[in-house]
C-alpha cells in the first residue's frame, strides 16, 4: 500500500520537475510539421541556434506531420501570449480560424518555407520559402540542356499530396512539355526517401531497361537511393542514366563529386535568421514583402567540390 | 524419412483452407503480370546473382516478411505489437552510428542493435503480461518513443557509411540469391521449427485460444507473452539492419514507417485470425509477398500516383472477400460452380472440409 | 486491495480515467503559468472536438468487439468532398453536409456488410475501407483545398458566450450533443444493451436472440457517419480539406477509446470512459506545447512516457486484475441482457 502511494508520488514529482520554467523577454513560439527528413532538421536546428543567439525563449513545437496538431500549438501560443509565431504549415489551406485567432491577439505570424491560401493575406506578415514551381523548372532547363532536347525520364515524386511534390511535377513538366523529344515515361512516389526511391527505381529499371535517359527526383533522398539501383543493374550513374534532384544537402554534393549525381537544385532550409528577423520588423511596425523569395541556385556536379566546403547543410 | 514428414506436412498444411486461398491469391496476381507485364518473369545473372522482377518481390517482401514473422506469434497469444516500425528505425540507426561514429568490431556491430531490439521486446512484454496493459496501448507507448530513441540515437541525422561486411547483409547473395532472401527464409525455418514442432507452438495457442485454461494446465503464460514479444522485436530488429544496409544509410526517420500496418496485414490475409489461437506462419509470409507482389506490380506497370490506394483497396477487399467462405458460396450459386468439387478432384490431399 | 467505501467494481476503471486526468490537469496548472485559464479548458474540447466525434463513434465498434482503421481516411474523404462541391460546384453547404455524411455512413455500412455477411476479419475490411476512402480523397483532389464559405466559418468562429472574451464554438456544442446522444444511446437504449452483448460473446447473444446481423451492421454505419461527422467539423476547424488530412488519426482514436478504459477484445467500457480519454490525449499535446523546450525527439519519447504514466495510474487507481473485472462486467451485462429479452 505505502509503496504504491509512494510510487504515485514519485511519478507526479517526476512529471513537475521533467518541466523547466525559463523567463525571457522575447517570446517567440515555432510550429514545426516534423522531423521526417534531415532538410526539416536543418530547418529546425537553424531556428534554435537563431533563438538562442538572440536570447529568444523559443517555444518549440512538434507537430509529428499533423495539421490538427500544429493548429493546437498556435492556440496554446496564443494562450502563452507570445510575442510572434513562426510557422512552417504541413499543408496550404486549413490556417484561417487559427490565424484570425492570433490575429485578434495582435501577435505577427511569420510563415516559412511554403505559403497557404487565405482570404485574408493580412492574416500573415510574411512568407520565406523558396518557390517550389521555380525549383522544378530550374531541373527541367538543366536537363533540356543536358540532354539536348531530346531522351526519356523517369521522375521519383514526393509524398501524394504534399505541396513541393506537386509543385516541383508541376514546376518540371512545364518545361519538358515544349520539347516533342523529351518525354517522362514513367513517375512514381518514392514518398521522399531513399528505401522508397530505391525500390521504384528499381522497378523502373526492370520495366524500361535501357529506354531510360535520366532520373529526376523531387528530392535528395530518393536521388540517392535510385544511384544504388542503378549501380546494381549494373549501369553507371550519373553516365548511363543523368541525375538531377532538388535539395541541396551534403549527401548530393558527395555523390556530385564522386560524379554519381549530375546536378542539384538548392532548396535553402536555414531560414532562421531571416524568420526572427522578419517578426522583430512587424513588432517594430515595419512593413514586409509578402514573399521573401529565396534565391535558389542550380548546381552541376562541375562545380560541386568548390562549393562542397562552404555547404551548411 | 524427416524429409518426407515434412513435405507430407507441407502438403496438408497448403490443403488446409485459409494457406490454400492466400496462395490462389499470389498466383494470380503474378499470373496477371505474367500476362499485361513484360518482363515480370525474365531472370538474367548480373553480377553474379539474378536479377529482375520477380527476384525483387522475393527481396523487397524481406522485411514485412520477419515482422510478419514475428507478429504472427504475438497475434497468436492473443496480442498485438505496433511498435515493429519503431523497433525497425532503432536497430538500423544503432548499427548505422556503431559504423560511422565507433570503432567497434563487425560482430559487436551484428549483436548490439539486436540484443537492443530485444531489450526493447522485453519492456513490451512486461507491460503486457506483468502489468497487465492491454497490448495495442502497452506497445503503441514505444510506437510513439521509440521514433523519438532512433532519433535520439543518430541526432535526427541520416547517417550514412560505408562498410563492406555490412552492407553484404542487403546487398551479398548466396548461392545467387540476395542475401535477405536468405536471411527471411533461415529466420522463417528456425521460427516454424521452434513453434511447430516443439511444446511451445502448443502453448503459444493455448495462451491465445484460452489464457484461463492454460494457466490450468500449468503453462506460464506471462513468460510465453513475453518471449513472443521478444521474438517479434528481434524479428524487427533484423528487418532493421536489412533496411539500413540496403540503402547504405540509417534513416531514424522513415525506416519502418507503416511496417506495423503491412505486417498485421500479411498476418491476416494469411489467416490467422486477431482473436489468437491458431496461427498460420506459411501464411504470413505468402501474406506478405502477395503484399510486395502487388506493390511490385503497381511500381512496373505505371498506375498513376493518385489511383494507387484505390488499386490496393479493390485488392485488399477481393482478398478478404475469397477468403470468406460466405462470399465464394453465393459465387459458387451464381455461376452454378461446384467449387467443392473442383477441389476434390484437385491432386492436393485434404480438400475443404 | 479493497476499498473502505463501496463503489461498484464495475465503475472502478472510469474512476480511475477520471482521476488521473484531474491529477494531470493539477500538476499543469501548478506548473505552467497561463495553463489554468477558461481559454485552455475550452481549448481542449475545440482542439479535440473532431476526434471525440470520431472516438464516439469508435467506442461503438470497439464494444462490439471489432476495429475500424478507416476513420482518418474517412475524415479525409468527406473533407475533399464537401470542399469539392461547396467550392467548386458551388452547392449549398445545408445540401453538400448531407451528401457528405451519407457517402461516410455508406462506407460504413459497405464495410459492416462485408464483415457481418461474408464473415471477413474487420481488421482487413476496414483496412481496405482505408486504402479506398483515402485513394477516392486522392482521385478527386491531390491538391488541398481552400473553403471560404461563411457556413463553414460560422461554426468555429461563433458560438455561445460565456463570459466577455470566451465562447463555446458551435463544433464543441455538436460534439458535446453528439456525447449526450451516444451515452444514452449505448447505455439506456435495446441497440447498446445490444452492442455489449454480441461485444462480450457473440456466441451466447445469439442464442439469447440478439440480432447480431443488424446490430453489427449498425455500428459500422454509425461509426462512418460519426467519421464523416468528424470530417465535416474538421473542415469547419481548418477552412480546408486534404487528402492526406488525418494520418495516423485511426490511432490516435483507438488510444483515446482504450485509454479511456473500453476493452479492445469487446464488450467492456464506457462512453464517459471515451471524452476522458480524448481529454487525456488533448492534455497530453498541450502539456508538451506549454513545455516548448522539448526537441523532436524528446517530444516523441515524453509522449510515450506520459501515456506509460497514465497507465500506470490508471492500473494504480483500479488496483484489480483486468482479467476478473472483465468478466465480472462481461457477466453482468449479459445478465441484464437475458433480462431484457425474457
Amino acid at each position: 500500500m505505502k509503496t504504491k502511494k509512494l510510487l504515485v508520488l514519485c511519478l507526479i514529482l517526476i512529471v513537475a520537475f521533467s518541466v523547466s520554467i525559463f523567463s525571457k523577454p522575447l517570446k517567440i513560439g515555432f510550429s514545426q510539421i516534423g522531423a521526417e527528413s534531415a532538410w526539416r532538421t536543418a530547418e529546425t536546428e537553424s531556428m534554435k541556434a537563431t533563438a538562442e543567439e538572440l536570447g529568444v525563449d523559443l517555444k518549440f513545437s512538434d507537430a509529428q506531420g499533423k495539421q490538427e496538431n500544429q493548429i493546437k500549438a498556435i492556440r496554446s501560443f496564443i494562450a502563452q501570449k507570445v510575442d510572434g509565431i513562426i510557422l512552417a504549415p504541413v499543408v496550404e489551406t486549413g490556417w484561417e480560424p487559427v490565424l484570425r485567432e492570433a490575429k485578434r491577439a495582435k501577435i505577427p505570424v511569420v510563415l516559412v518555407d511554403r505559403g497557404i491560401k487565405v482570404s485574408d493575406p493580412s492574416l500573415y506578415v510574411t512568407l520565406i520559402a523558396s518557390d517550389f514551381v521555380f525549383e522544378g523548372e530550374e531541373a527541367g532547363k538543366w536537363l533540356v540542356k543536358k540532354m539536348n532536347k531530346k531522351g526519356n525520364i523517369v521522375e521519383l515524386q514526393g509524398t501524394p499530396g504534399a505541396a513541393p511534390a506537386i509543385d516541383r511535377k508541376k514546376g518540371f513538366a512545364s518545361i519538358i512539355k515544349k520539347y516533342p523529344n523529351m518525354k517522362i515515361i514513367k513517375s512514381q512516389t518514392g514518398n521522399f526517401n531513399r528505401a522508397d526511391g530505391k525500390q521504384v527505381m528499381e522497378a523502373f529499371l526492370k520495366a524500361e531497361g535501357k529506354k531510360i535517359n535520366a532520373v529526376y527526383a523531387h528530392n535528395d533522398d530518393m536521388a540517392l537511393g535510385a544511384i544504388q539501383a542503378i549501380e546494381e543493374a549494373g549501369m553507371k550513374p550519373g553516365k548511363d542514366i543523368i541525375v538531377v534532384s532538388i535539395d541541396g544537402v551534403k549527401g548530393a554534393f558527395e555523390a556530385m563529386v564522386d560524379g554519381k549525381l549530375n546536378c542539384t537544385v538548392e532548396c535553402n532550409p536555414l531560414l532562421g535568421p531571416l524568420a526572427f528577423q522578419a517578426i522583430k520588423d512587424a513588432l517594430a511596425g515595419k512593413k514586409l514583402k509578402k514573399w521573401i523569395k529565396q534565391n535558389d541556385e542550380v548546381f552541376p556536379m562541375e562545380v560541386a567540390e568548390d562549393v562542397m566546403p562552404s555547404r551548411k547543410y | 524419412m524427416a524429409i518426407k514428414d515434412l513435405t507430407r506436412d507441407l502438403t496438408k498444411r497448403i490443403a488446409s483452407s485459409h494457406i490454400k486461398w492466400s496462395l490462389i491469391i499470389f498466383f494470380v496476381i503474378l499470373l496477371f503480370n505474367f500476362i499485361f507485364t513484360p518482363n515480370f518473369f525474365h531472370i538474367e545473372i548480373k553480377n553474379g546473382r539474378f536479377y529482375g522482377s520477380i527476384i525483387d518481390v522475393f527481396n523487397r517482401a524481406a522485411p514485412v516478411m520477419l515482422a510478419a514473422i514475428g507478429m504472427t506469434l504475438v497475434i497468436a497469444t492473443g496480442g498485438i505489437d505496433i511498435s515493429v516500425g519503431s523497433v525497425m528505425a532503432i536497430s538500423g540507426s544503432i548499427a548505422a552510428v556503431l559504423i560511422a561514429k565507433m570503432d567497434v568490431p563487425f560482430w559487436m556491430v551484428l549483436c548490439l542493435p539486436l540484443v537492443f531490439s530485444a531489450l526493447l521486446g522485453a519492456w513490451n512484454g512486461l507491460l503486457v503480461s506483468y502489468i497487465g496493459i492491454q497490448p495495442i496501448i502497452a506497445t503503441l507507448i514505444l510506437l510513439v518513443a521509440g521514433r523519438g530513441i532512433a532519433q535520439l540515437v543518430t541526432d535526427g541525422q541520416i547517417i550514412v557509411f560505408e562498410h563492406p561486411p555490412f552492407e553484404f547483409i542487403a546487398g551479398g547473395s548466396l548461392f545467387g540469391l540476395h542475401f535477405p532472401i536468405i536471411i527471411s527464409f533461415g529466420v522463417f525455418l528456425i521460427i516454424l521449427f521452434l513453434f511447430k514442432f516443439t511444446a511451445l507452438g502448443l502453448f503459444v495457442e493455448s495462451v491465445g485460444g484460452n489464457s484461463e485454461a492454460s494457466k490450468y494446465c500449468g503453462i506460464n503464460a506471462g513468460r510465453i507473452k513475453l518471449v513472443v514479444y521478444i521474438v517479434s522485436a528481434l524479428c524487427a530488429g533484423i528487418a532493421g539492419l536489412i533496411a539500413a544496409s540496403n540503402i547504405k544509410a540509417a534513416d531514424p526517420n522513415t525506416s519502418g514507417d507503416g511496417l506495423e500496418l503491412n505486417a498485421i496485414l500479411a498476418v491476416v490475409i494469411g489467416g490467422t485470425s486477431l482473436n489468437g489461437g491458431k496461427y498460420f506462419l506459411v501464411g504470413s509470409v505468402i501474406g506478405a509477398l502477395i503484399m510486395q507482389s502487388l506493390t511490385t506490380t503497381i511500381l512496373t506497370m505505371g498506375v498513376p500516383v493518385q489511383v494507387t490506394l484505390v488499386v490496393n483497396a479493390i485488392v485488399v477487399l477481393v482478398v478478404c472477400l475469397i477468403q470468406s467462405k460466405n462470399f465464394r458460396d453465393i459465387l459458387a450459386g451464381i455461376f452454378k460452380l461446384d467449387f467443392r468439387g473442383l477441389l476434390r478432384r484437385m491432386p492436393l490431399k485434404g480438400g475443404n472440409k | 486491495m479493497k476499498l473502505s467505501f463501496s463503489i461498484n467494481q464495475k465503475y472502478l476503471s472510469i474512476i480511475a480515467t477520471i482521476s488521473v486526468f484531474v491529477i494531470l490537469y493539477i500538476v499543469s496548472c501548478i506548473v505552467f503559468e497561463g495553463f489554468f485559464s477558461e481559454m485552455v479548458f475550452i481549448n481542449f474540447f475545440i482542439d479535440n472536438a473532431f476526434l471525440g466525434i470520431s472516438a464516439i463513434g469508435m467506442t461503438f465498434v470497439i464494444l462490439s468487439g471489432g476495429i475500424d482503421l478507416s476513420v482518418g481516411s474517412v475524415i479525409a474523404m468527406t473533407g475533399v468532398i464537401t470542399a469539392t462541391l461547396v467550392e467548386q460546384a458551388h452547392l449549398d453547404p445545408l445540401i453538400v453536409v448531407p451528401i457528405a455524411l451519407l457517402s461516410g455512413s455508406f462506407l460504413g455500412l459497405l464495410m459492416g456488410c462485408i464483415i457481418h455477411f461474408f464473415d471477413a476479419p474487420p481488421f482487413i475490411v476496414t483496412l481496405g475501407g482505408y486504402f479506398l476512402a483515402r485513394g477516392i480523397g486522392q482521385v478527386i483532389s491531390l491538391e488541398s483545398l481552400p473553403i471560404y464559405h461563411p457556413f463553414f466559418q460560422f461554426f468555429i468562429m461563433e458560438g455561445i458566450p460565456i463570459g466577455d472574451t470566451v465562447i463555446i464554438p458551435y463544433i464543441v456544442v455538436i460534439f458535446l450533443v453528439l456525447f449526450v446522444i451516444a451515452v444514452y444511446v449505448a447505455h439506456y437504449t435495446r441497440f447498446g444493451r445490444n452492442v455489449y452483448a454480441i461485444g462480450g460473446n457473440i456466441q451466447s447473444a445469439r442464442l439469447l436472440g440478439v440480432p447480431i446481423g443488424k446490430t453489427r451492421v449498425g455500428v459500422y454505419t454509425l461509426n462512418g457517419f460519426c467519421s464523416a461527422l468528424a470530417g465535416i467539423v474538421y473542415t469547419m476547424y481548418t477552412s480546408g480539406a486534404w487528402s492526406l488530412s488525418g494520418k495516423g488519426f485511426e490511432l490516435d482514436v483507438i488510444s483515446a477509446v482504450v485509454i479511456g478504459g473500453t476493452l479492445l477484445s469487446g464488450g467492456v467500457g464506457f462512453m464517459a470512459g471515451t471524452m476522458f480519454g480524448v481529454l487525456i490525449s488533448g492534455i497530453i499535446q498541450t502539456f508538451i506545447t506549454f513545455q516548448g523546450q522539448l526537441s523532436s525527439h524528446w517530444t516523441r519519447i515524453v509522449i510515450g512516457v506520459l501515456v506509460f504514466i497514465f497507465i500506470l495510474l490508471q492500473r494504480f487507481f483500479s488496483s484489480l486484475p483486468v482479467s476478473s473485472k472483465a468478466t465480472r462486467v462481461t457477466y453482468a451485462s449479459m445478465r441484464e441482457q437475458a433480462e431484457l429479452t425474457k
